[in-house]
C-alpha cells in the first residue's frame, strides 16, 4: 500500500485557506492514483466538515480554541495524526501558521524538513526531491530529503488550487492530551486586523501594489491603495515611505519587511534598491513605474513604464475598474 | 533573564552568487559572510532586553564551519556576554534539523529563559532552525515576532507578530524560542574599542565529536543540497511606448491579460 498524503491544513472561521487547497492539489499528484491523501486541523468540526470537499479519504480533526492554538500544541496534534494515518508526507501551507509548525513538527515525527517548496518531484529511488527559492529569489537550490518521512511547507501561490471533489471522509477525533502542558500557558490575547492595510495581508495576496518615495507626500500615497482597491490588491511600501512615516512598517516590503511572490507586483516610484529587490524579486510578473529610465527596478521588472506616477497611477486604476466593470 | 541569541553568518546581501564546481551548492569563495539580518535585530532585542533588566546575561551561539567565529566576535563587540562556537561536521552540512539538533544539544546544559534567532536566515530562508530548537528542548517557539517586551507578569514576555490573521497580541510564560522579525530599535553598530576588544575574547568551542556523540543515532543530515542554480537573468522590462497616461494604462493592461494572463 502506498503511504497516505497528509494535509496539515488551515481553515479559519470554516473556510479553507488558498494555500490548504493548493497543498491538497500536490498531496494528490504524490499520492498517485494507488495512494490516499489524508487530512489533519485543529479548527474543530467545522473546520472539518470544510475539508471534505477537497476529497480527504480520512481527516483527524482536534478543537482547540485559536486563543492558544501555539505551534508546539499543533505539532503534537499532527504528529500524532501522522502517525495513525500511516503517512510518509505531510504538506502545509507556507503561512506563517505553515512555517511555525513544519521545524516542530519533523522533529517530534523524525522526518526531514523543507519550507519554501515551489516543486515537489519524486526520484527513481522513490526520494523526495523539492526545490526552493533562496537568497530572496536571487537562485533556487534543489534538495533531496533522506528517510521515510519528510514535512514540506509549500510556498503560497507556487501550486494551483485543488478542485473540490464529493466525498464522505471518514472523521477521526484527535485526543488533546497529546498536548504538552507548558504549551497551555501561551495566550494570544488579541486579534486586530493589520493596522492600516486594506485589502489583502501583504504575504497571502496574489497582486501587491507597492509605492515609494517617488509618490512624493504622504497624502499621494492614497493612489497606490486606489490602484490596489480596484485589484483586490494588497498594499506594499518601500523602507524610504515608512520610514517617512507615510505608512505603518507592518506594508514594508524587502529584507528588513515582508518577502512576498504574488502573481503580479507592481512597483510605483520605487528606485529598486537591493533591500527592496530581494522582498520581491520571485514575484511571477513585474511591473515598474518610475520617472527615471535608468532606475535599477527596469532591470529586474517584465514591463515597465517610464512617467510620472502621479498622471499614470490614476489613469491605470480607471483603465483597471473599466475592464473590471467597476466603474 | 539568560538570553540566548541564536547567530548564523550568511553571505552579505551584497554579494555575487556562483554554483560551486559541482554545482551543488554556493561557491563560497570570496564571499563576505556577516551576521544574518534578522540575527542582527535578536542581537540589538537581547541587548534591550539585558538593559532593562539588569543582571541578565546574553550568550551568542553559533552552529557551522570556522567562520561562525567571526559572527560570534560581531555579536560580542555589540554587547554579548559570552559566546559558543558549535563545530559542524568535517565533511559540512547545510541541513537545517542538522544544525537545530547540535544547537538543542549544545544548549540542553547551557541556562536559557529565552531563545532568540532570526525569523529565518537571508541565504537558506528555510525558518526551520529556532522552533525545531525549541521541539527537542520541549519548550514553546512563537515565529516573525516584533515588539517582544518583558511582560506584566513576572516569568513572561509579551508580542505582537503579523500574520495572515492580523495583528496578533500574545503573553508567554518562558522558557520560549522566539524567530524574531523586528526588534524596538535598527540594530546598533559596534564601537571601534569594543570591536578591537572583542577580537581577543574567548570563545568557547564545542568539538563536533562531542556534539557526535550527544546525537548518537541522530547525527546524520536529514536532506542534501544537490543543485544551486542561478536564474536567467531577467532580459529587462519591455517598455511600454505611449503619448498619453490613457494610452500607457491601456496598453499595460492588454500585456497583463493577453500575454501574462495575470489578471483577468
Ligand atoms: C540594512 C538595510 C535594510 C534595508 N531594508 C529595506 C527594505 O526592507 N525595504 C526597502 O524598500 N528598502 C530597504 N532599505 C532601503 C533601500 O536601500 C532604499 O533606500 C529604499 O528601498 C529606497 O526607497 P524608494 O525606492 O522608495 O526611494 P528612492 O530610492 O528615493 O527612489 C524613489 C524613486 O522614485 C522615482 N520617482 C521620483 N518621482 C517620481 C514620480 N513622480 N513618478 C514615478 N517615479 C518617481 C525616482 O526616479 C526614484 O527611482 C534598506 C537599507 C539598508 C541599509
Ligand atoms: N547554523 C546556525 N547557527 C546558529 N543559529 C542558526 C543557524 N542556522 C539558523 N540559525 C538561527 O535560526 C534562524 C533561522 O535560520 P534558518 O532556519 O536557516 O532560516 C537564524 O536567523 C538564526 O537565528
Amino acid at each position: 500500500m502506498t503511504p497516505s498524503v497528509l494535509v496539515l491544513a488551515e481553515s479559519p472561521a470554516g473556510a479553507v485557506s488558498g494555500p490548504t487547497k493548493e497543498a491538497f492539489g500536490v498531496a494528490r499528484t504524490l499520492a498517485g492514483p494507488d495512494g490516499s491523501v489524508a487530512a489533519v486541523t485543529t479548527g474543530g468540526p467545522a473546520a472539518a466538515q470544510a475539508l471534505a470537499s477537497f476529497g480527504p479519504r480520512d481527516i483527524w480533526v482536534a478543537d482547540i480554541p485559536t486563543e492558544s492554538t501555539t505551534s508546539g500544541a499543533v505539532a503534537a496534534l499532527a504528529a500524532r495524526a501522522a502517525q495513525e494515518s500511516a503517512s510518509a508526507i505531510v504538506l502545509v501551507g507556507g503561512t506563517t501558521f505553515g512555517r511555525d509548525v513544519v521545524g516542530r513538527l519533523a522533529v517530534r515525527w523524525g522526518a526531514a524538513a523543507a519550507t519554501g517548496v515551489t516543486e515537489v518531484t519524486r526520484t527513481d529511488s522513490g526520494e523526495l526531491r523539492v526545490r526552493r527559492p533562496v537568497f530572496g529569489g536571487r537562485a533556487t537550490e534543489t534538495r533531496t530529503l533522506l528517510g521515510p518521512r519528510a514535512v514540506i511547507a509549500l510556498r503560497p501561490h507556487a501550486f494551483g488550487a485543488a478542485s473540490e471533489i464529493v466525498g464522505t471522509p471518514a472523521m477521526h477525533l484527535l485526543d488533546r492530551s497529546v498536548i504538552p502542558a507548558n504549551e497551555v500557558a501561551a495566550r494570544r490575547v488579541s486579534l486586530a486586523s493589520a493596522d492600516g492595510a486594506s485589502g489583502p495581508p501583504l504575504p497571502d495576496a496574489t497582486i501587491v501594489v507597492s509605492g515609494g518615495r517617488g509618490l512624493r507626500t504622504a497624502a499621494n500615497f492614497s493612489l497606490i491603495e486606489d490602484l490596489a482597491r480596484s485589484l483586490g490588491a494588497a498594499v506594499g511600501a518601500s523602507r524610504a515611505v515608512t520610514d517617512a512615516g507615510w505608512r505603518p512598517p507592518s506594508l514594508q516590503v524587502g529584507q528588513t519587511g515582508r518577502a512576498v511572490s504574488p502573481q503580479l507586483y507592481i512597483a510605483v516610484g520605487i528606485s529598486g534598491a537591493i533591500q527592496h529587490l530581494v522582498g520581491m524579486i520571485s514575484s511571477r510578473t513585474i511591473v515598474a513605474i518610475n520617472t527615471d529610465p535608468s532606475a535599477p527596478i527596469f532591470k529586474v521588472a517584465d514591463y515597465g513604464i517610464v512617467g510620472d506616477a502621479l498622471t499614470l497611477v490614476p489613469a491605470l486604476t480607471q483603465e483597471i475598474r473599466k475592464v473590471r466593470g467597476l466603474s | 533573564m539568560n538570553i540566548v541569541v541564536l547567530i548564523k553568518p550568511i553571505p552579505e546581501a551584497e554579494s555575487r552568487l556562483r554554483a560551486s564546481s559541482d554545482g551543488r551548492q554556493l561557491d563560497p569563495e570570496g564571499i563576505r559572510f556577516v551576521l544574518a539580518g534578522y540575527d542582527e535585530s535578536a542581537v540589538e532585542q537581547a541587548l534591550l532586553l539585558k538593559e532593562n533588566a539588569p543582571g541578565s546575561k546574553v550568550h551568542a551561539v553559533s552552529f557551522g564551519p570556522v567562520r561562525c567565529e567571526e559572527a560570534l566576535r560581531a555579536a560580542i563587540a555589540l554587547g554579548a556576554d559570552n559566546a559558543t562556537w558549535v563545530e559542524a561536521p568535517p565533511e559540512g552540512s547545510d541541513d537545517p534539523i542538522l544544525a537545530a539538533r547540535s544547537l538543542a544539544a549544545a544548549l540542553t546544559s547551557a541556562p536559557h529563559d529565552l531563545i532568540l534567532g532570526g525569523k529565518h536566515a537571508g541565504d537558506d530562508e528555510e525558518g526551520l532552525v529556532p522552533s525545531a530548537i525549541a521541539e527537542l528542548l520541549g519548550i514553546p517557539s512563537f515565529g516573525s515576532v516584533a515588539d517582544l517586551r518583558p511582560a506584566g507578569n513576572p516569568g513572561g514576555i509579551s508580542f505582537a507578530r503579523v500574520t495572515e490573521a492580523g495583528v496578533e497580541k500574545w503573553e508567554v510564560p518562558l522558557p520560549c524560542v522566539i524567530g524574531l522579525q523586528q526588534a524596538w530599535n535598527d540594530p546598533r553598530t559596534a564601537k571601534l574599542p569594543n570591536i578591537l576588544k572583542s577580537r581577543k575574547a574567548p570563545i568557547e568551542k564545542i568539538d563536533w565529536s562531542k556534539t557526535l556523540a550527544a546525537l548518537a543515532a541522530d547525527s546524520q543530515p536529514r536532506s542534501v543540497s544537490e543543485r544551486f542554480a542561478l536564474p536567467a537573468p531577467r532580459t529587462g522590462a519591455k517598455m511600454i511606448e505611449f503619448k498619453t497616461p490613457e494610452e500607457a494604462a491601456e496598453k499595460l493592461v492588454r500585456l497583463l491579460r493577453e500575454e501574462a494572463k495575470v489578471f483577468p
